[in-house]
Order: structure tokens, then C-alpha cells, then sequence
């Protein structure tokens, strides 16, 4: 699947998903652009080369001397050889969300297949808030056609990717495929005229700064912390 | 190990004569274990034939890395020798499917470690098992497919139910919430909006946000 994606995760995202040093929930987001995205297929081969490249560099010649590494090989080649076509090229499934049908990527569809459970919230919005770590909070969003977010400011980063639809803020108009971060200074309201289903990442809470919304941030704190205490326990 | 180690080139060129398939001229000379280019050859032995001596010269060249990229990872010896083990073991597993397309030898064992790494760092953290590592990096392909099975939540918090709570304050609690939260006045215009001292203004804010979050808790 090849979408030309106008925005793309920045090029420290990059680099930390190919080294393996992001939190899973970022992992999944990231993975998800990035098998849309043939430019940023291209990049990520190119920094896992630089990566091992690195590895062999740095990584320091010892090892415990307790470990019997030939006993270690003599189990390894007991084990079959997986062969060609032992791999099935699976189809990426289609699944259905709402009211729509959508081609997720591999990693997100592994992600909603544990089921979903769509909860309202302001403004025409709906979430299905996932767990995937203790670092982030992660959630399938679908906008309705002519909903708004109230206006909100992170404390943390927010990335969203577009999987069906478009959304737009005062930055732009995003559609599938493209990769929307936001940090901490940014204060935006998404609005989505034709709806719009993402999958959005965040590393720390949102606080809404207009109107009646406000008095929702304690409770989203809140469910921040029950999200993200859900994997600790 | 270390006869192992040195012993690997002599029986890797003895492996490597015997068969045609390695497209290779008899008289390249064995390279040495730091030259990466000899990774690709025998990666590739290992997968056409199951080339021992060719897996044993692998494991001695990127075993080590391995162990410390666990230890850096995870600071735990146990683990990282687990990871030396199941890195080592899907590189056994996998080599048949590895061709010069997918990039360097060393690029594909690292991913494959990287790979495992993860998964054994999410058991450490007792993170959710819902994404493994194939999942999140699938070139290495080998995912079900898998549906969806929606359920219908309950309705959490909305706005238009805060303003249906918001209309049930007393007027005089309602009518200072009104000036703050939709008007977004500061506590001194809207005490002078409303000609209240401010006190009293801070007073019923009190009161009326703590009821409307009283009620809007009882919904969540």
C-alpha cells in the first residue's frame, strides 16, 4: 500500500523506531505510517543499516564467561529451518469501524482486533482508547463528518495519523496516510468536515484551554492515568 | 568457543568448495571475521544448506553484540543471554528467507535482535502482549489476519451533558461559571461583571465547579 503522505514523523522518530528505543505505542503508530509510506520505507532501511552499523562499532567484546555458547548452538541447529513458503503473504484485512469499512495497517489492525469499545466524547467525536504501554496513551479516534475538538494545548507530544477521511487544523488539511505531530506548545482544534478516522499517540494528557470543555480536564487526566496504569499493574 | 572461532574459517572454505551453489569464485580469499562483506556468504549458507560452520562463525562474530546490546537494554545477564539465544535461534530459523534485497547481513541480524529484543523487554515491563515485534516491524511477515470485534461503549463525559448539569446550579453559582468557563473572563472582570467582591466570585466558582464535576463523576 503507497499513499503519497504529505507529513511525515520527524526524523528523531524515525531514527527511534529503526533503533527499537520508542515506546510500543509510538513502535505501533510509527509502523503504521510507515508501511503506507514508501519514502519512509526507504529511510527506515537506511537507518537500520546505520544502526547496525553503529551496534558493531559500539557494543563492547565481553561477555558473561558462565555462558556455554557451544552448548547454546547445538540446541539452535536441532531446530527445522523455516522455508519459503512457510511465509504467508497474509491479506491485510479489512475491518469495520463505525460506520465505515477500512483497510488498516498490519499494526493497527493487530491492535484493534483485541476489540474496541467506542466511547462519545465532545464535539462529535468518537474514542476507543487502547493500551499498549506505561509511557503513552493511545486511542482510535473518528471524527464525524462536521465535528470540531474544542480548542486544546498538550503538555506532551500528540502524533496522529489519518487512516480514512481528513481532518484539518490551522497547519493544514491531512489525509490518509499523513503523520501529524504536535508538541507541547501548539495549541490547535482539528475540525474534519468529510469525517475521519485516525489512530493517535499521546505521551502525556490534553488540556483543553476554551469554554465548558475545561471542566473536562480533570477527568481526562483521569483517564490518562487509568490508561496508562492499566499496563503498569 | 575460541577454537570454535578460529576454527570456523578453515571449515567454512572446506563447506563452501563442496557445494555450487554459492556463487563464488574458489580462489576469493576467506575473509577475515571484521570484514562485513563475508556476512551476506555465509548468511546465505546457513539458509541454502544448513551450514554449521557458517552459523558457528555468525555466532561468534555477533554473539557478543548481541549479549551487550541485552545487557545495555535490560542490565540483566539472564535476559541478554536469553536474547543471545533467540536472536541466534531466529537467525538459524530465518536465514533461509534472507536475500541481498533485504540489505546487509549485519542490518538483518540487527533487526532480528532488535526485534527480539523488544518482546523480551515488554515481558520484562509486563507490558500488554497485544503488539509483538513482527507485528510493529512486519518484513519479516507472518501475521494473521485478524477482525474486529466492536462492542458499543457506554456514553462517557460530553459536553452537552455538562451543560445540562451546568443548567441545574443555582443561579447565582451558574451565573459566575458562565462569566469564567464561556466567557473566559478573569476572576477580577468577572467579579466586576457581575458586581460581586471577588471573594464571593472565588467562593461559588468553588461550589459550582464542585458540584458540576460531582455530577458529571457519578456519569463516568
Amino acid at each position: 500500500m503507497n499513499i503519497d503522505a504529505k507529513y511525515h514523523p520527524t526524523p528523531e522518530q524515525l531514527e527511534g523506531f529503526a533503533q527499537g528505543s520508542l515506546a510500543p505505542g509510538m513502535n505501533v503508530v510509527i509502523s503504521a505510517h510507515v508501511e503506507l509510506c514508501s519514502t519512509c520505507r526507504k529511510s527506515i532501511s537506511e537507518l537500520e543499516e546505520a544502526a547496525s552499523e553503529e551496534w558493531l562499532r559500539s557494543a563492547p567484546a565481553t561477555r558473561a564467561s558462565s555462558i556455554n555458547f557451544s552448548a547454546m548452538i547445538d540446541r539452535i541447529v536441532d531446530h527445522p529451518q523455516m522455508k519459503g513458503d512457510d511465509i504467508t503473504r497474509n491479506n491485510v484485512p479489512k475491518i469495520h469501524m463505525l460506520d465505515h469499512s477500512v483497510t488498516l495497517p498490519r499494526a493497527l489492525a493487530k491492535v484493534a482486533s483485541d476489540g474496541l469499545v467506542w466511547n462519545q466524547l465532545a464535539g462529535g467525536i468518537n474514542q476507543a482508547m487502547v493500551t499498549l504501554d506505561d509511557q503513552t496513551q493511545c486511542e482510535f479516534l473518528y471524527m464525524k463528518p462536521g465535528s470540531q475538538v474544542p480548542v486544546h494545548k498538550h503538555q506532551g507530544n500528540e502524533v496522529t495519523l489519518v487512516l480514512d477521511g481528513s481532518f484539518e487544523d490551522e497547519l493544514g488539511h491531512y489525509k490518509p496516510a499523513d503523520f501529524v505531530v504536535r508538541t507541547a506548545k501548539d495549541l490547535h482544534q482539528p475540525a474534519s468536515e468529510e469525517g475521519c478516522l485516525c489512530f493517535a499517540v499521546l505521551d502525556s494528557p490534553l488540556t483543553f484551554t476554551k469554554g465548558l470543555a475545561r471542566l473536562l480536564n480533570p477527568f481526562i487526566r483521569y483517564r490518562f492515568r487509568r490508561a496508562t496504569s492499566a499496563a503498569a499493574y | 568457543m575460541d577454537d570454535v572461532i578460529s576454527g570456523a574459517g578453515s571449515i567454512l572454505m572446506g563447506s563452501l568448495a563442496k557445494t555450487n551453489s554459492v556463487r563464488e569464485p574458489a580462489s576469493a580469499p576467506r575473509v577475515s571475521s571484521e570484514a562485513s562483506d563475508s556476512d551476506e556468504r555465509l548468511l546465505i549458507a546457513v539458509g541454502n544448506h544448513q551450514d554449521r560452520a557458517a552459523f558457528n562463525a555468525l555466532f561468534s562474530r555477533f554473539s557478543n553484540k548481541i549479549y551487550a546490546m541485552g545487557m545495555k537494554l535490560t542490565r540483566n545477564e539472564q535476559l541478554s543471554h536469553d536474547l543471545v539465544q533467540e536472536a541466534m535461534l531466529t537467525v538459524w530459523q530465518k536465514a533461509p528467507l534472507y536475500d541481498l534485497d533485504r540489505g546487509t547481513a549485519q542490518s538483518w541480524i540487527f533487526t532480528l535482535t532488535r526485534n527480539r529484543c523488544f518482546d523480551i523487554l515488554r515481558k520484562m515491563k509486563r507490558q500488554p502482549a497485544t503488539v509483538s515485534a513482527d507485528d510493529i516491524w512486519p518484513q519479516e511477515g507472518d501475521i494473521d489476519s485478524q477482525l474486529v470485534h466492536e462492542e458499543t461503549g457506554t456514553m462517557e463525559v460530553e459536553v452537552s451533558k455538562i451543560e445540562s448539569f451546568y443548567g441545574q446550579l443555582p443561579a447565582a453559582q451558574r451565573a459566575v461559571v458562565e462569566q469564567i468557563y464561556i466567557h473566559d473572563r478573569t476572576h477580577e472582570e468577572a467579579a466586576a461583571v457581575l458586581a460581586i467582591p471577588l471573594g464571593t466570585l472565588k467562593s461559588r466558582l468553588r461550589l459550582g465547579v464542585g458540584k458540576l464535576r460531582q455530577m458529571v463523576g457519578t456519569e463516568v
